[in-house]
């Protein structure tokens, strides 16, 4: 048994690290009562998955993890559970009980919606005036950080739909990305991008990943948690 | 300021210290309570959040009805450099209030070369830093803590101290400036009524003068609020004084990032250098139940997976076997592990050490303090070369590899025969190793010594005592690092000994290094604990410019009758018992362990709160 469990992370925990949530999220479950399965071995401890790291900084609406369970649990209930022990700048959204045969969250995830918030500045401005002439072009080339490390990458392909609100405060972008063959796309570097058609060095911002996608059996877009179990 | 404070994080090192939210710090709003109290830790984040005292406190505080305790730290330069330039005052980690909102601002003093740290917060604080100048309007500046047994150098800058266990003081005060605040008490009867309870020492109502040759000539209050003598505070009794139930638990990794169950407070070993053995008597333990019930609720409360054993001697529990077989009975199903910090090299363990070990193996540490029997018995270290062979021998069969040997070099009647016996037992402890047969030991095998130069404190027998020059210090880390090269297996790690000079002057300084501190600080000294940050030369200047020589606090044997600047404390041990060993230990004379006897340090005079004392030894 596994649960897969939609949460928040806020904005005060933004700057909390992979591990370091993990960690936060493995004493959480210790301080429940909940019949959490523990690894076997010398060292026995929760073996928690992530559905996507999500980058130091950036807001998480509806992070997802999946949790290895000993005894049948409601969903219901082990929100509860854990809500009681978080703070509240962790917050378990849903959860949902799926059998072992599920598919691991890792090998679901086809991209993610974000969004970015900049306060009106100049800057901001100058970001919204070349975001219509970003999402035309075909090609955006910037420096991107992989695991076979640093390269000149046409950024543009990742993002799938994009669009840009201006407010009398701020102006949000929001956009679709979708993972491809080596990864996928940091809001900062698409930011970085932005930047460098702007013109200017950088801006203030705060990003927020809104959701972590999946294709269903039928190809369309969801959230991965929403995956059927078979 | 939440906006630029947002932007500032996006732009330092390790935002994630300046950001609070941890679990078990949802505490209640602070617009609600009647008092606020800003607990703040003169070092960084990861630091602070490895104290067990702070975590004492806050939650003391935060149990009271009226009150509110959020925690404040010390930037790293950056953020500090960012917060100047943006004009963002010192704010706490839990509602971000600046500093100077706070009504009361409480230190914690564990280091002296945390001092800078101080000024830097209140200034960045928005707090004026000289006590003299702080208004009506301003909080009121307290410390605690070890290195409030000598406040003076601090003096100016701190508006009271708490002198002794901090756990009943602490409510006093808060309780007392609340009372204060509702009937609106001026700030100077404010500070009278502090001088009135016990523990608590109000410098500015105090006054010091000096003869020609620099010594203190006189040391006298000028108010009649004010005692002649500060008593410390006490607990009696471990069992009921406050112990949180629940405590932060950080997300990044911290120094101690564990439940730390203090078993027991104070030593009965009596070691000459050591000042939180004399200052922390008489040793009072915790029974096995009521750590068993502070655990129980931890472990619960933080979800954390590890216990350390915290306490001067933890080896010296008297029902350590017990605690240790019960605390794992009672988490194996947790998956908690017991781990035991301060090994004591005499201490009975291998009972112990064979059940830590099946929960998790780490490097021992071992602490011999000196090389030689002779200089081991000038600072009343009770353990010889044969215990602590046979304790090697043991951790070697047990499985361990790894073992860490701490040294202090400069020791009153030091020769180079007993730096030479620091080489030796690193030399012994690496035949020791190779003593166990080669299918029996654990691979690779690291034998580190590490030695520290030798600080005089206030309050221990070697409180008169002179530190070495650094000329003499350097001359003896090159000829015991010389010894080291012919040893293979083991190695050898020194300090820096101008460090070590400076935290002589602060520990045993007068009201004058006051004037030091500030110079330093305006100067641009902070963070001198770490490193990269210490300047000494920017050090001797402010000496120089305050008219001050080093050369007068550190490097000066002080004579039996010189009023020193703490006398007026009344730590408990008397200076009559700390003369006597001072003289016992220039004759090599050990004294005994007061589970063995008492030896009348003082303490007795405190009925009932000795379980070794001799009354009639007074
Ligand atoms: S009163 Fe006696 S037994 Fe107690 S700490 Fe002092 S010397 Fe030791």
């Amino acid at each position: 048994m596994r649960m897969i469990v939609v949460f928040e992370k806020g904005l005060p925990v933004r700057h909390i690290g992979h591990l370091d949530l993990m960690r936060t999220m493995q004493r959480a479950l210790r301080r429940t009562d909940l019949p959490i399965r523990y690894s076997n071995g010398f060292n026995p401890h929760i073996r928690l998955s992530f559905a996507a790291p999500l980058s130091v900084g950036v807001v998480g609406l509806r992070e997802v993890m999946d949790v290895p369970m000993s005894a049948e649990v409601t969903g219901a209930y082990f929100q509860q559970a854990m809500n009681r022990v978080l703070p509240s700048c962790l917050r378990v959204v849903s959860a949902r009980s799926v059998s072992d045969t599920f598919p691991t969250l890792m090998a679901l995830v086809a991209g993610s919606r974000i969004r970015i918030q900049l306060s009106i500045c100049a800057e901001a401005m100058r970001v919204a005036e070349v975001f219509p002439a970003f999402m035309e072009a075909t090609e955006c080339v910037t420096l991107r950080k992989t695991k076979s490390g640093e390269n000149m990458t046409n950024i543009r392909p990742f993002i799938a739909e994009g669009s840009l609100e201006v407010t009398g405060t701020e102006a949000i972008i929001r956009c679709v990305i979708q993972n491809r063959q080596d990864g996928s796309l940091k809001p900062a570097v698409l930011m970085q991008a932005l930047c460098e058609l702007a013109g200017i060095t950088s801006v203030d911002y705060i990003a927020y990943r809104e959701q972590i996608m999946t294709r269903n059996p039928q190809g369309a877009l969801i959230g991965v948690e929403e995956y059927p179990d078979a | 300021m939440t906006e630029q404070i947002e932007r500032l994080l996006m732009r330092v090192e390790k935002p994630a210290r300046y950001t609070g939210s941890e679990m078990n710090t949802d505490v209640k709003p602070i617009s609600q309570a009647e008092i606020s109290f800003a607990f703040c830790f003169p070092d960084t984040y990861e630091v602070a959040m490895s104290h067990l005292g702070l975590k004492i406190l806050y939650s003391i505080i935060n149990n009271l009805p009226y009150a509110v305790c959020e925690r404040v730290c010390m930037p790293w330069v950056d953020m500090l450099e960012g917060m100047k330039a943006e004009n963002v005052p010192l704010f706490s980690l839990e509602s971000r209030t600046p500093l100077h909102q706070f009504d009361i601002i409480g230190f914690t003093l564990q280091y002296e070369m945390s001092f800078t740290n101080i000024l830097e917060m209140l200034w960045l604080g928005g707090v004026p830093v000289k006590a003299a100048e702080r208004g009506e309007q301003d909080p009121i500046v307290v410390a605690g803590g070890p290195c409030a047994s000598n406040p003076e150098p601090l003096h100016a800058f701190i508006d009271a101290f708490m002198i002794g266990d901090g756990e009943d003081v602490i409510v006093e005060v808060v309780s007392l400036l609340n009372e204060c605040k509702k009937t609106g008490v001026p700030r100077a009867e404010r500070l009278r009524l502090l001088a009135g309870i016990q523990g608590v020492y109000v410098p500015s109502l105090y006054t010091a003068a000096y003869h020609e040759d620099g010594t203190l000539r006189q040391f006298l209050p000028i108010d009649p609020a004010a005692p002649e003598t500060v008593q410390k505070q006490y607990v009696y009794d471990m069992n009921t004084t406050a112990f949180p139930e629940s405590i932060p638990v950080p997300y990044t990794q911290i120094v101690h990032d564990r439940i730390m169950l203090e078993i027991m407070r104070g030593c009965t070993r009596g070691c000459r250098f050591c000042q939180a053995g004399m200052l922390y008597r008489p040793v009072r333990e915790r029974s096995v139940d009521t750590l068993l019930a502070q655990a129980e609720n931890l472990v619960g409360s933080t979800g954390y997976e590890e216990i350390s054993l915290s306490s001067l001697s933890s080896g010296d529990y008297s029902c350590l076997p017990a605690l240790c077989q019960r605390l794992m009975e009672r988490f194996a199903e947790k998956r908690v592990s017991i781990s035991l910090p301060s090994l004591r090299i005499d201490s009975v363990l291998k009972d112990s050490l064979a059940q830590t070990q099946r929960v998790r193996k780490s490097s021992l540490t071992f602490a011999p303090e000196a090389g030689t029997q002779r200089m081991r018995d000038v600072i009343n270290k009770g353990v010889t070369q044969e215990d602590l062979l046979s304790k090697l021998k043991d951790a070697f069969e047990g499985g361990w590899s790894s073992v860490k040997l701490y040294f202090m070099l400069g020791l009153p009647t030091e020769t180079d025969a007993d730096l030479a016996g620091i080489a030796s037992l690193g030399e012994a402890a690496v035949k020791a190793y190779y003593a166990v047969p080669k299918g029996q030991r654990a691979k690779g095998l690291r034998v580190t010594c590490s030695a520290s130069v030798f600080v005089p404190k206030p309050f221990t027998p070697f409180q008169w005592c002179a530190q070495d020059s650094q000329e003499e210090v350097i001359r003896k880390q090159r000829f015991v690092r010389q010894q080291f090269t012919a040893i293979r297996g083991a190695s050898f790690n020194w300090h820096d000994p101008s460090v070590s000079l400076m935290e002589a002057c602060f520990a045993t300084g007068d009201r004058r290094l006051s004037d030091v501190l500030y110079r330093a600080w305006q100067l641009g000294c902070k963070l001198d604990g770490w490193s990269e940050h210490f300047k000494l030369d920017v050090w001797l200047q402010a000496f120089t410019d305050c008219g001050l020589s080093p050369d007068f606090y550190a490097h000066r044997t002080r004579q039996e009758d010189e009023l020193l600047p703490w006398d007026f404390i009344d730590i408990g041990v008397t200076k009559r018992f700390l003369w006597r060993e001072y003289q016992r230990a220039l004759n090599a004379q050990t004294t005994r362990d007061c589970r063995l006897g008492c030896n009348g340090c003082g303490i007795e005079r405190m009925k009932g709160l000795c379980s070794y004392a001799d009354d009639r030894s007074v």
